[in-house]
């Protein structure tokens, strides 16, 4: 009787795990029509050939033969990617880090929390006007750049610069210069705010100051940080189109296409959907490994700190 | 510490008033984009998309008085049937995403004004209404004894036209309503002044030009996409007209009449195969060259700069362009000097050994085109049995009536008319003239799909502005059309081996003739 | 004691950074004063129609004689008196802000539902699920974890065209559902995640007494809970509008009706049609649609400097 007992749960206790269940249907319920079900579709349409409304043909594999064989836009759209990818990396880890630095180094909390609202405040305007107001205030015809080369008489460098297939992707890279209104900033003044004390007091005793800190003791602690940061900008790199889908379509000719813009085309412009697909489910491919290859090689600060 | 509180809480307080504000509907009036509303006691409610041309409310080139008469025989339709409303819909800027997720979502207007070329992707999945049927039989609106009264085809004045917008599957989708053509237009007070004459052919074009240009003008007005549609169509005609005897394999019964010698995709895939249309074919990488050495008279910037303003200000000497800027031009009061209308003369062999040396072909043609939606026969679900389609097509038939047609088409003089018995406007009648010649050979970047011609318009541009080569343009073109080839292959089912046997039967025909394509390395 | 000295290079450094980044939305705000023809004449200038409203009022407070002529659109001159010249050139200076107002008011009004809509939905499903998978043992509570845990791995490229899709199939397209629903599933993951580590770091005995006292499942999640949880809540919600807010290419893609704009969409929009050739009304319109964040960003500094520090592990 009392083994019995045990096994089957008390009426109250089958209420409690019924009342668990009932608030856990929705969310379940939800992921698995928003998130799981367009996974698996992502998988199997990529396989199919069809447009909305129109005749659905098993094709195989051919998408993805057709995409690293037949498409002329591949090539280019992955170098240009690659290209993104790296400088918003080579930004985002030096940049913002360096400004970090130099506002944890104001000995003033009132400056400090200051510096950090200003930097901050540049993310209640929304991120699709912010990019509108670069095309048409920076870099149109009559815009600043232009008219800041004309006041110095350098007429000759004028341009469109997001209409010329030579500075185009230039021009891209850099709009949100400097590149540290955002939360960037923030996750790398966390981390240096998180150095204990006591390395700090370690580093001015032995007389290591300075850049020599920054490079020697501060870096070394902010890995994780810095890891975080190159996951997540890797990630969005590959995966990120809308931007330029706003400031320049992909163009002029393919001078900024990317493989999310190839996929977005393929999908909404020509309407074929296993295709693009078939763009998704590499792209997820990509991202998937390059985040494990991260995890496996790049070691964050606890796990240097553990090991030394 | 307080006063933060307070400033605070003021804060979240405006941002809750703003907020509710902000939530309230917008005072009284309707939404911006419904043109009419429709009539509440109403048991079938039309929806119409006059499109930019006669969409009541809209002023036509920014100048003169809006447009309203569409908006009037809309009125008058619903007078007579007082159990339809006709509400009118806004007409949007891009149009193919718009038609994707409207058609696809069933929410698209009963009647949409697309280019019919635009749809022809589209037909086989049912998102049009073939109209041969209706076509066939009279127009009611039509008094007895007038053309309409027996076939509502009979009301149409430019046949060969109207009946070559019919779908490669060989049904018709639209209702051609009116015709709109394309001419240089030219500043006859710079003509005069530099001693220019209109040129007979396009040797004399390129003087013109040069002339212009020594003179300190922009000698014509382009836009890149002109380029990449009119340009390329009306070249690649002159050039190959002369070798389509030997290379125009589909005699299709119903389309051949009307389009002597029009190269469907199906032919341009074939052709492509045997080396047509890629770097082997002497005639293909002349059509991008001679593009180029045109586009050198052109204005700087034909990516993003406003067309007209150059020509009015008189900086530029002409402009290429179509009919309805004739009403922007006339329309305008601050134009100080005299303009006229010319079409694009001939190639010669001076311009080109391979030269056709024939007038050039008419590329406009169709202008409105109304196709109706499957959301005309929702109602039931079967187009032979809706009531609702049946009155779609009625609104159809009124609208072409030639007095209601002539009070649209001739508000404004935007387009030639394509209804017998109605008048042409005298600002149209140059254009009127230039529809009486021959049809086009293709319309080349309509030919496959979207993706096909995306990548013309993104990388011809680039050519035309050297920064890219012949040769890199060349192999662009040639993957575009090879991976077009064989997405049309595998979704359209083509049958290439009527097309090898006419081939085959051409062989004599084609012997003749000189600068086919070496065939491709294999 | 450090020099102080050093802190002003720091400070010059700082600046050299601050003002680039914030210049772009000076030139904005300024411009968003002028017309169309101002602009063209010039990059930079003062708004003319502010100058002269300054001049009118300076004339009104000294009380000097004589009218303020005014000199209309219709190139008419008027004179009136300093206090109605002033109102003219007021209107004028407004111009922009009532013209793009008239259009970003329904983006507002649309954007401000999705969001309140998304925010609450985010919430009420984060907080009971993290609460039951935190404080609760029942059979699959691993399962259920790991099931929550690998939507992660998945990144909206694979999911953008399944998703449109979908929706599609679902008959939701041009809907405010369309916006909502999805954008509740995906945005509470990242709740759950957030909520479930803060209730894992409660004090067991806190729910033991409250329990002892008779409180029930409810009882404890509404009186216990959620006031415990308000600054974690806090920092969830400035996340979640923030994201939503932000959004530019879902609602772009399955909201193609004008009528269902939201904010980022609409801008979008406006800026690639016809009112794109008055810039200073478009300037005006990025203006207006940055005060509500702007206005939150006041109330909750400190939330929204939380949030964003660790909502970058959401991205």
């Amino acid at each position: 009787m009392t083994s019995l007992s045990g096994l089957i749960p008390s009426w109250p206790r089958l209420r409690h795990i019924g009342a668990c269940y009932a608030v856990l249907c929705a969310p379940v319920a939800l992921l698995a029509l928003f998130v799981y079900l367009p996974v698996i579709w992502a998988f199997s349409k990529s396989l199919y050939d069809f447009e909305i409304g129109g005749e659905v043909r098993f094709v195989g594999l051919a998408n993805y033969i057709e995409f690293f064989t037949q498409d002329p836009t591949t090539y280019v759209a992955i170098r240009n990617v690659l290209i993104f990818t790296t400088a918003a990396v080579l930004i985002r880890l030096s940049v913002p880090l360096v400004v970090a630095k130099l506002i944890i180094s104001l000995p003033n909390e009132r400056w400090r929390h200051f510096y950090r609202v200003l930097f901050l405040l540049p993310v209640v305007v929304s991120g699709v006007a912010v990019l509108l107001i670069w095309t048409s205030l920076i870099y149109s015809q009559n815009g600043l750049l232009n008219e800041l080369l004309r006041a110095l008489g350098l007429q000759r460098f004028c341009r469109t610069w997001l209409g010329d297939p030579a500075t185009a992707m230039g021009a891209v890279i850099f709009i949100g210069f400097p590149w540290v209104g955002g939360f960037e900033v923030l996750i790398y003044y966390a981390g240096l705010a998180a150095i204990p004390e006591t390395v700090n007091e370690a580093a001015r005793l032995e007389g290591c100051t300075g850049v020599r800190k920054f490079l020697l003791i501060d870096i070394p602690m902010v890995m994780s940080q810095l890891k975080l940061m190159l996951v997540l900008t890797i990630i969005a790199g590959i995966q990120s189109f809308q931007n330029l889908l706003i400031v320049t379509r992909g163009g002029p000719g393919y001078a900024t296409y990317v493989p999310g813009l190839q996929m977005y085309y393929n999908a909404f412009s020509y309407q074929r959907f296993g295709y693009a697909c078939a763009i998704g489910v590499l792209l997820f491919f990509l991202i998937f490994g390059l985040t494990i290859l991260n995890m496996k090689y790049f070691k964050s600060s606890e796990e240097l700190q553990a090991s030394t | 510490m307080n006063l933060v509180r307070v400033i605070r809480h003021s804060c979240v307080g405006l941002a809750l008033l703003v907020g509710g504000w902000a939530l309230l509907p917008p005072n009284g009036s309707a939404s911006p984009h419904s043109g009419t509303s429709p009539r509440r006691n109403a048991r079938l409610t039309l929806r119409v998309m006059p499109g930019p041309f006669y969409a009541p409310g809209i002023t036509p080139g920014g100048v003169g008085t809006p447009n309203r008469a569409f908006a009037d025989v809309c009125a008058a339709y619903e007078q007579l049937h007082p159990d339809v409303a006709i509400a009118i819909e806004p007409s949007l800027g891009a149009v193919r995403e718009y038609l994707v997720t409207q058609l696809s979502a069933g929410k698209a207007p009963d009647i949409v004004m697309v280019n019919v070329e635009d749809v022809w992707a589209d037909v086989h999945k049912g998102w049009y209404v073939p109209l041969d049927e209706y076509l066939e039989q009279p127009n009611p609106y039509c008094k007895p004894g007038q053309p309409g009264s027996l076939k509502w085809w009979d009301q149409f004045k430019y046949q060969a036209i109207s009946r070559a917008k019919t779908a490669p599957d060989g049904k018709m989708y639209c209702i051609t309503y009116d015709m709109v053509e394309t001419g240089i237009f030219y500043n006859k007070a710079i003509f005069r002044q530099l001693g220019l004459a209109i040129p007979r052919t396009w040797d004399e074009f390129e003087t013109i030009m040069s002339t212009l240009r020594a003179a300190g003008y922009t000698p014509i007005q382009m836009l890149a996409t002109l380029y990449v549609d009119w340009a390329v169509d009306l070249f690649l005609d002159q050039l190959y007209y002369d070798i389509l005897p030997g290379i125009d394999l589909h005699q299709d019964p119903v389309r051949e009449v009307y389009l002597q010698g029009y190269l469907d995709y199906d032919e341009i895939c074939f052709l492509f195969d045997r080396g047509f249309f890629t770097r082997h074919d002497p005639r293909y990488r002349e059509l991008w060259q001679l593009i180029r050495r045109f586009r050198q008279f052109a204005n700087k910037d034909i990516v993003s700069e406003d067309m007209l303003r150059a020509f009015i200000t008189q900086r530029a000497a002409m402009l290429w362009s179509a009919s309805p800027l004739c009403y922007r031009l006339a329309a305008d009061p601050d134009i100080g000097f005299d303009w006229g209308v010319f079409y694009l003369p001939r190639f010669t062999t001076n311009t080109s050994p391979f030269a056709s040396d024939v007038d050039m072909c008419v590329i406009g043609g169709a202008g409105v085109q109304y196709e109706v939606t499957s959301s005309a026969y929702a109602d039931t679900g079967n187009p032979a049995t809706s009531p609702r389609l049946a009155q779609v097509i009625d609104f159809l038939r009124f609208l072409t009536a030639p007095e209601n047609y002539e009070k649209i088409v001739n508000e404004h003089p935007l387009m030639i008319p394509n209804i017998i018995g109605v008048p042409v406007l005298p600002l149209m009648q140059p254009f009127a003239e230039i529809l009486q010649r021959r049809y086009t050979t293709t319309k080349w970047c309509y030919t496959f799909d979207l993706q096909f011609l995306d990548i013309i318009s993104r990388t011809l541009p680039l050519y035309l502005d050297d920064h890219i080569t012949l040769e890199e343009l060349l192999s662009w073109q040639e993957r575009n059309l090879a991976a077009a080839r064989h997405r049309f292959a595998r979704r359209k089912h083509i049958d290439f081996a009527p097309l090898q046997r006419r081939w085959d039967e051409l062989a004599g025909v084609r012997a003749t003739m000189q600068g086919l394509p070496s065939p491709p390395p294999p | 004691m450090r020099r102080p000295g050093k802190h002003w290079w720091l400070h010059l450094f700082l600046l050299m950074v601050a003002v680039p980044t914030l210049m772009p939305f000076v030139f904005v705000l300024n411009n968003s004063f002028r017309t169309s023809s101002e602009m063209l004449h010039g990059y930079f200038g003062v708004p003319r129609a502010a100058r002269a409203a300054l001049s009118c009022a300076w004339r009104a407070l000294r009380g000097s004689p004589g009218p303020s002529f005014v000199i209309t659109d219709a190139k008419q001159t008027l004179a009136l008196s300093h206090t109605h010249a002033l109102r003219y050139h007021l209107r004028l200076l407004l111009r922009n802000y009532r013209d793009a107002w008239t259009s970003v008011r329904p983006y507002l009004r649309n954007t401000l539902w999705v969001v309140c809509a998304v925010a609450t939905g985010v919430l009420i499903l984060g907080t009971a699920t993290a609460f039951v998978l935190s404080r609760f043992p029942f059979p699959g509570r691993t399962v259920v974890f790991y099931y929550f845990l690998s939507t992660m791995m998945f990144p909206g490229v694979l999911t953008l065209v399944p998703s449109f899709l979908l929706i599609k199939r679902l008959g939701l397209l041009n809907s405010y559902s369309a916006l909502i629903v999805p954008m509740v599933a995906g945005g509470q993951v990242f709740a759950i995640f957030v909520f479930k580590s803060f209730f894992d770091g409660l004090s067991q005995d806190l729910f033991d007494a409250a329990k002892i006292d008779g409180a029930g499942l409810f009882s404890l999640y509404w009186h216990l809970l959620l006031p415990l949880s308000r600054p974690v809540i806090a920092v969830v919600l400035i996340i979640n509008i923030l994201g939503t807010w932000n959004n530019f290419l879902w609602p772009f893609i399955v909201n193609t009706d004008p009528r269902y704009h939201i904010v980022a969409s609409g801008l979008y929009v406006m800026s690639a049609s016809e009112s794109a050739s008055n810039p200073g009304m478009l300037f005006a319109a990025y203006v207006i649609t940055s005060i509500p964040l702007l206005l939150l960003f006041a109330c909750a500094t400190r939330a929204f400097m939380q949030g964003m520090t660790s909502g970058a592990f959401k991205a």
